[in-house]
């Protein structure tokens, strides 16, 4: 090669650039570090030695939930935890055994938490007693001196307005655990910390990350011992560092009315059980209560371990949402859906008839109606209205458990409603399929007979139960159920609407309609009705009652009285509705665990809830029904009178809550005179 | 044919000899900054620094004994292999910090950007040494050598590892502005891209899109509370004052205030403990490091080991005074380790390599 090396030469002048660049980038690297270690030298190192900088975090204010009417169901309350800042720490044993005085605890449980974060910065607090009192507080801020290094921490915690009334619905907030931090963050994108507070159930879980806000965080200048000397803003010696406050969380509006809340709440003193209002025109759902329930405050202050223990070993789950997360023999309630589904197949017309003499002979076996003189002869409406239980075994004997399966699942039963609440059960709806894949067993004759009453494996949950008789009353609409309306920030700009979801809509024939409408409206308001003692005033009620066996009794002891049972043996009631029969508006389940019967249980928990919905948004249309009631029409009157001179059913906007803020019933929202039924303390 | 006296009479100890100087100055301050954290873990970090030194010391002296003329051929085979393993960490990697940058081989975890790195230098000393060496380069000629070079540091970039990408880039001029990147195509580069960057960053990117492009950056400079790092690093030198606190009496570090203290933030360290007369004297080290190399670079035979050399220097300079500036507060953080200094094995042994390449090819010059 030739020359190579004068190319080589001829990139002298470039190398020598470099050169230069080398040197320049070095000597502006050291007048910079001579800026800061000469020139700013002196400060900087005091700095180091006297002056640090603590990050406190800022909580952003947990966002509130309101009723429909804008009442405030939540509150944030602050609370205090004492905090040990380990690099201001001096004396460890000295103050340590003095704020163990204070604060009422060990020394050795002090040392032992500080013990447990001993690898992370010194900087960082560490909690050593939560939710601590004023007389602490006091204590603790007034004595820097012996405590150097202790200081309080201010968190939100959460209260509720109507404690345990919501506390299913509305869930609770509760310190996350440290375990859960690093998938949380993964699910969330969200950088939680040691100390956040997170919603656990009910609204709070599934609303978190509008709810939550996102919290900001202030530099504070502090001293050699920890005592804050000033904030921090971005001046000259602090370029760069940057405050961030703290982002408010989202409001959100439920779909929930408290005053039928309370009235459902109050309803169920004294009962376990649950209870849910829907509107039929749009899946709101109105009401929905769980009882016994817990009043969710607890668990943001740190929740004692007492309490805890007290709700998870407690036989009867009070943490249970029973409207979505329990499910229930539906009992003779299913027995509209046998109805409608025979009459659509034309398994039965409004010509049938058949004889009840208190029991149905199958094979070898004797199926007994619940009355065991027998019914007589029972037509397509006696036999719902009286809930006659040989009729349905002889429509049992001719229909396909698949077809029974088939008209359940177009009203959404044995299905998940898809609420947005988490832990929803689907509850259960068998077919042959099913029961062939469980059990490896054909399909037994005999137990459709026992699907046809509601009973064997069918299981459905509160809710289904509503939205059932509410796509029967609004004639083949099957809405989502949802209990948030929308999310609003607190300028009120509404950043989220939920509207009404339609998850099928199908036909069901006029006739079968007028014969089944007619029969629930029968229940209620006609002699001989299961639930006649729920009539009422001014509600207008269709419904069905039911009862679910907890336990198969042998054939002796089935016609005992129910009430003589041991009380986990007793049946449930039931008690499913809408209202007004006429013209509805609402669908209501009700089930009272072990209440023996639905009529007498849980109806009045039903009529309870219809009777303040009614009197609240619809005391025009009222005034109809009382004059129907006046007349003493019957289902044909009333559709007649309804055709012939309407009233429009408008739902009053501008109405006035009946429960005062601190859960005070101020008006009687029952027309009935002598107001058996009403519930809460009346003046 | 090989003689081993004659080799080591001809051997250039220069390189190993700096850098391990250098090293010694680092395994100390790692050893102080390190020592009091009372973190299991991060006691023994020397240790395993130690180890790693040697492992890429051994690797170095065996690099310096091969002839220049094999990373010729080398070039494009540690060009393939170099982005068929980039392509492996993005299916395959282990992330760490958020971004996929490790490839795992039983207990050693292994980062293929500083294959590339070494790759990227063999391969533009060989292009840019056989397309007409004699003459300058215009738009038309650096075409191909930014193909070459944009597709190596796009994947590093969307590991994502953004500061090592635009080291792979930084590399690339810094070769091409040795082999006659003419000073007109400079001036234009420059007013395009300072303009371009200009009117993107204010008029085409929305406030969410800047943020995120800060946060792309460092994906833990929003989480920690953006400057807190940096302002606790400028404390730490300024507070070394002219003779700095003395070895092992760093406060900042020993109080956790400064995390990282052991990689990216080693530099702040060192300046705490031995103030501005112990930078002036590692600089200078560093200067006379890269000085050598610049003279090496003019006095070789071949143009090809000219631009390798040239390279390597552009490896060091480029990690070494990012860093620094970053440290001191002269730019905002990206993760680019200090050479020889900060923690952290695949590094170390990148620069081991480095050592032995310059040496083998100082060594062959000899010969002529």
């Amino acid at each position: 090669m030739f020359g190579e090396d004068d190319l080589v030469k001829s990139h002298q002048d470039r190398a020598e650039v470099i050169l230069n660049i080398i040197v320049i980038s070095f000597a502006i690297l050291l007048a910079r570090l001579w800026y800061l270690q000469i020139y700013h030298g002196k400060m900087l190192f005091n700095y180091s030695l006297e002056n640090r900088l603590r990050k406190d975090v800022v909580r952003a204010p947990r966002g509130m939930i309101f009723s429909r009417n804008n009442i405030l169901l939540t509150h944030n309350v602050p609370r205090f935890d004492a905090i040990i800042t380990p690099q201001y720490l001096e004396g460890d044993d000295e103050t340590i055994s003095y704020l163990g005085k204070v604060l009422e605890m060990t020394p050795d449980s002090i040392s032992k938490t500080l013990k447990r974060y001993q690898g992370q910065a010194k900087y960082l607090p560490i909690v050593i007693k939560k939710n601590i009192s004023r007389r602490e507080v006091a204590i603790i801020e007034t004595e820097t001196a012996r405590l150097p290094g202790v200081s309080v921490e201010t968190f939100i915690s959460r209260e509720y307005t109507d404690k345990d009334t919501g506390g299913h619905l509305l869930g609770y907030i509760s310190e996350i655990s440290q375990e859960k931090i690093p998938r949380l963050r993964e699910r969330d994108k969200y950088d939680y910390k040691q100390g956040d507070f997170i919603g656990q159930a009910g609204i709070e879980q599934q609303y978190d990350l509008e709810i939550r806000g996102e919290d900001g965080y202030q530099f504070m200048e502090v001293d050699a011992k920890g005592r804050a000397r000033r904030h921090v803003t971005s001046d000259d010696l602090y370029s760069g560092v940057d405050n961030r406050a703290a982002k408010p969380g989202k409001n959100v509006r439920l779909t929930i009315d408290r005053d039928v809340q309370l009235a459902a709440y109050h309803a169920l003193d004294g009962k376990d059980g649950a209870a849910v209002a829907l509107d039929i025109d749009s899946g709101e759902v109105i009401a929905m209560v769980s009882r016994p329930g817990f009043d969710p405050a607890n668990f943001s202050t740190g929740l004692s371990s007492n309490y805890w223990g007290q709700l998870v070993m407690d036989e009867k789950r009070p943490l249970r949402d029973r409207v979505i997360q329990e499910h229930y023999s539906p009992g003779s309630t299913f027995k509209t859906l046998t109805h409608i589904a025979a009459l659509e197949e034309r398994v039965i017309d409004e010509n049938t008839r058949v004889v009840c003499n208190g029991g149905y002979r199958m094979g070898g076996r004797v199926f007994h109606c619940w009355k065991k003189e027998g019914h007589g002869v029972v037509d397509v409406v006696k036999a719902l209205r009286e809930s006659c239980d040989v009729f349905y075994y002889s429509i049992g004997n001719k229909i396909d458990i698949d077809v029974i399966y088939k008209y359940a699942t177009l009203f959404g039963l044995g299905q998940r409603s898809g609420i947005v609440l988490p832990r929803e059960t689907p509850g259960l709806i068998p077919n042959k399929d099913w029961k062939k894949k469980r059990t490896g067993i054909e399909w037994q004759k005999g137990e459709t007979l026992s699907c046809v009453i509601g009973q064997s494996f069918i299981n459905v949950t509160p809710l289904q139960l509503a939205m059932f008789y509410g796509t029967l009353a609004n004639e083949g609409k099957l809405w989502r159920p949802h209990v948030v309306k929308e999310v609003f920030s607190n300028s009120g700009q509404v950043l989220k609407r939920i509207e009404p979801e339609l998850i099928n809509q199908f036909k069901i024939s006029r006739k079968t309609l007028d014969l089944v409408k007619q029969s629930l409206f029968e229940v209620v308001n006609q002699p001989g009705g299961t639930a006649t003692s729920q009539k009422g005033s001014g509600i207008q009620m269709a419904g069905k009652t039911g009862t679910a066996q907890v336990v198969s009794f042998s054939a002796d002891k089935i016609f005992n009285k129910c009430e003589n049972q041991e009380y986990k043996y007793r049946h449930h009631g039931l008690f499913a509705a809408y209202a007004p029969a006429g013209n509805p508006k609402i669908a209501v389940a009700v089930v009272v665990e072990h209440g023996c019967h639905g009529g007498s249980a849980a109806g009045p928990v039903a009529k309870a809830i219809v009777s303040a919905y009614m009197n609240k948004y619809f005391p025009n249309y009222q005034k109809k029904i009382l004059a129907q009631e006046q007349a003493k029409m019957n289902y044909a009157q009333i559709m007649e009178d309804n055709r012939a001179n309407p009233v429009p059913m408008i739902m009053e906007t501008n109405v006035k809550e009946y429960y005062d803020e601190t859960g005070k019933l101020t008006r009687n929202y029952s027309l009935e005179k002598n107001g058996s039924a009403q519930s809460g303390p009346v003046e | 044919m090989f003689n081993f006296r004659e080799e080591l009479k001809r051997y250039d100890y220069s390189f190993f000899g700096i850098c391990t100087a250098i090293f010694v100055i680092g395994i100390l301050n790692l050893y102080s900054a390190t020592h009091s954290q009372g973190i299991g873990h991060e006691e023994g970090l020397y240790k395993t620094q130690l180890l790693w030194f040697v492992l890429s010391w051994i690797v170095g002296i065996v690099v310096s004994f091969i002839q220049p003329k094999n990373y010729f051929r080398l070039a494009y085979p540690s060009y393939l292999v170099s982005v068929i393993l980039l392509i492996v960490v993005l299916v395959v990697g282990h992330s760490a910090l958020g971004g996929q940058r490790w490839i795992g081989f039983g207990p050693v975890r292994f980062q293929p950007s500083e294959v590339t790195k070494i790759a990227m230098v063999f391969v533009l000393a060989r292009w840019y040494s056989k397309a007409s060496p004699d003459q300058e380069i215009g738009f038309r000629e650096l075409i191909i050598p930014f193909i070459i070079t944009i597709i190596p540091a796009m994947m590093i970039i969307i590991q994502p590892d953004l500061g090592t990408g635009m080291l792979v880039v930084i590399i690339f001029f810094i070769i091409t502005f040795y082999r006659k990147l003419k000073w007109k195509t400079i001036m234009i580069l420059a007013v395009f891209g300072l303009i371009g960057a200009t009117v993107v960053y204010n008029f085409g990117l929305r406030e969410y899109q800047k943020k995120r492009i800060t946060t792309f950056i460092d994906p833990e400079f929003d989480a920690k509370g953006s400057g807190y790092n940096a302002i606790q690093s400028k404390i730490a030198i300024g507070s070394g004052q002219f003779f700095g606190k003395g070895f092992r009496r760093s406060s900042q570090g020993a109080l956790n205030y400064l995390p990282e203290n052991h990689t990216d933030f080693i530099f702040a360290i060192f300046n705490e403990e031995h103030g501005f007369v112990g930078s002036m004297f590692l600089i200078a080290l560093y200067f006379a490091l890269f000085y050598r190399l610049i003279w090496l670079a003019s006095n070789v035979n071949k143009i090809f080991d000219s631009v390798v050399v040239i390279g390597v220097l552009a490896i060091f300079f480029a990690h070494t005074i990012i860093n620094m500036s970053m440290v001191s507060g002269l730019m905002p953080i990206v993760g680019v380790p200090l050479p020889l200094m900060s923690y952290g094995g695949s590094n170390l042994l990148t620069f081991g390599i480095c050592c032995g390449i310059v040496t083998s090819i100082s060594n062959a010059r000899s010969l002529f």
